[in-house]
């Protein structure tokens, strides 16, 4: 692993292990509900300051922190043209099946390409330190798999070309 | 090992109460049941399920002379059961709140409780012999967000509330007819119900865990932002000191606690500044015990619970953790190549995973109790129940008073 995807990765650890203590809080503005307090942003006094953490322009993190829930939003880097498209089927292909992730969000933040919100319950169901894992582990191997893709894609551009260009000789 | 009892009793405990003997436990699993466990030669038995509440309930207080539990719930309401034979009955208490109940505590006396809620206002309910019901009397428009934790004077008249507003208050409970002029000649007893005696805008971020030391001399309570703080002589001449806990940012202030009059702890730069890095810091009390006036225990999302002493000087400073957290070794803190090039061999991923932590706790704990003995000012025991259903008494040893 490269030092500096290193030092990025221990950064958000870090970040979110500071900000993910969450508990359990009602919600003040309708009665009987209970909704995560991030997504709604009703009352400003139960937010904390956003965190976002760069790599570079491409790569980036925002960690959006309230009383009872927390959203990750990342963006992954995308070099070029095929980067750009197989990120984007990928993730679209992950976020359809978010409820298989429970820590998902269906939609990506405007501007971010996957977000997570993790709730208090949540964690009271897992480990904090599983779910930060889970997190670092998803943003560690997300590139990989972009660039397996791009090789095979590229891998299977090349196989067909040449058995299309047989014809001609 | 201060840990002395550890006891697993559901999959996850929002709070919990000791029956005035302390041979029976009420505790919420996390849904709309109190269960009720008493201890039977060597193993615990569940004797009770008390249903009647249609939302999760967030607080239980069982009162210790009179036998009685009271119960607060998101779903507005708040009950009080009384033990006639070998039922509980429930008695509803008309809260007239909208939202809902977050905390509730008996008072000293017990001829009142009060309950804190979501619709940021604090019910002080008592009750009314003619008509055989809980009467509740609202403190509103004083805070601005969400009552934290409530906690009672032990005059029985002043009550400070924390909420995330990020203030703590004392507000006077006075209500004639339930609560008697000619006791003492406290200056408590003139103030009228409702009347804020004081605010303490000390924290930037979320109050929690608000606790009265055995005297009521001293006032705890907790910050998001890993700071606790100590006020002394609330009343007369406010003196309030920040302990910032951690080896992060805000250490200063830890190491050279300051005393400033309250009407001059209005530092908005600190504040903003504080504010900005709040989240930066990774351990959280949520929650305050006063062991005696000079020593305070925290817990929180630490898991585990630490201690807070004050010197002869009235310097308040964090002494240690009760159980140290044991974490297995992490790649990310190898020091040299070598070990950097093992790390990267092992799987590149695998930052320490504490997965084989052995602590008594292993999530937020949300509640502390004290196990205080009768006519014992000292506490030498207390329990604690946390988002992993256990329930943990700790005791401390001489070592710990200093």
């Amino acid at each position: 692993m490269a030092n500096t995807l290193r030092l990025y990765l221990t950064c958000i650890r870090n970040t979110l292990e500071a900000a993910m203590c969450l508990q359990n809080f009602p919600c003040q503005e309708v009665e009987r509900h209970n909704k995560p307090e991030v997504e709604l942003k009703t009352s400003p006094e139960l937010l904390l300051n956003p965190v976002l953490i760069c790599r570079n322009e491409a790569e980036k993190c925002l960690i959006e922190t309230s009383i009872n829930s927390i959203r990750i939003s990342m963006k992954v880097k995308q070099a070029d043209e095929l980067e750009n498209i197989l990120a984007k089927k990928f993730l679209r292909f992950l976020s359809m099946r978010a409820e298989a992730f429970q820590v998902l969000r269906r939609k990506p933040v405007q501007g971010y390409d996957i977000s997570f919100l993790i709730t208090n319950y949540h964690c009271e169901d897992m480990h904090k330190n599983k779910l930060i894992d889970f997190i670092v582990q998803f943003m560690e191997d997300i590139d990989k798999e972009i660039s397996e893709l791009k090789l095979s894609v590229n891998t299977r551009g090349r196989l067909v070309a040449t058995e299309f260009l047989k014809q001609f000789i | 090992m201060p840990a002395v009892e550890v006891h697993q009793f559901a999959q996850c405990i929002t709070c919990h109460a000791w029956s005035p003997d302390r041979t029976m436990i009420a505790f919420c699993p996390n849904n709309t049941e109190v269960h009720i466990y008493k201890f039977n030669v060597d193993k615990w038995d569940r004797i009770h399920v008390l249903y009647k509440h249609d939302q999760l309930i967030s607080g239980i207080d069982w009162s210790l002379r009179s036998n009685k539990i009271v119960t607060a719930s998101h779903d507005r309401n708040s009950y009080v059961w009384n033990q006639e034979g070998s039922e509980w009955v429930p008695t509803l208490v008309i809260l007239r709140l909208n939202r809902a109940a977050l905390c509730v505590q008996w008072s000293p006396q017990e001829n009142k409780f009060a309950v804190g809620s979501g619709a940021k206002t604090v019910c002080v309910c008592y009750y009314e012999q003619e008509n055989n019901w809980w009467v509740s009397k609202l403190v509103r428009k004083r805070h601005d967000s969400s009552i934290t934790s409530v906690a009672w004077h032990p005059d029985n008249i002043f009550l400070a509330t924390t909420s995330t507003d990020g203030k703590c208050r004392v507000f006077s409970t006075f209500i004639k007819g339930v609560d008697t002029k000619d006791l003492g000649a406290s200056s408590s007893r003139d103030s009228k119900f409702g009347e804020q005696i004081v605010q303490l805008d000390l924290s930037s971020s979320w109050a929690f865990g608000v606790k009265w030391s055995p005297s009521g001399n001293t006032l705890a309570y907790a910050g998001h932002n890993s700071t606790i703080y100590f006020v002394e002589d609330v009343c007369s001449s406010t003196f309030a000191q920040n302990v910032a806990y951690r080896n992060l940012p805000l250490r200063d202030v830890g190491q050279h606690p300051f005393f400033v009059p309250v009407h001059l702890l209005f530092f908005g730069f600190l504040h903003r500044y504080l504010d900005a890095l709040s989240i930066y810091f990774d351990a959280f009390a949520v929650n305050v015990l006063f062991v005696s006036e000079r020593i305070v225990v925290g817990a929180g999302f630490d898991c585990s619970p630490m201690i807070f002493t004050k010197d002869e000087t009235g310097l308040w400073s964090f002494v240690k953790f009760l159980e140290e957290r044991k974490t297995a070794p992490s790649n990310s803190k190898y020091g040299s190549q070598f070990s950097e090039a093992f790390g990267k061999l092992y799987g590149q991923s695998r930052y320490g995973v504490n997965s084989d932590t052995r602590n008594s706790h292993e999530n937020l704990i949300t509640c502390i109790v004290p196990l205080r003995k009768e006519g014992d000012n000292l506490v030498r025991r207390f329990s604690t129940s946390g988002l992993d259903g256990k329930v943990v008494i700790w005791e401390l040893d001489d070592m710990d008073f200093p």
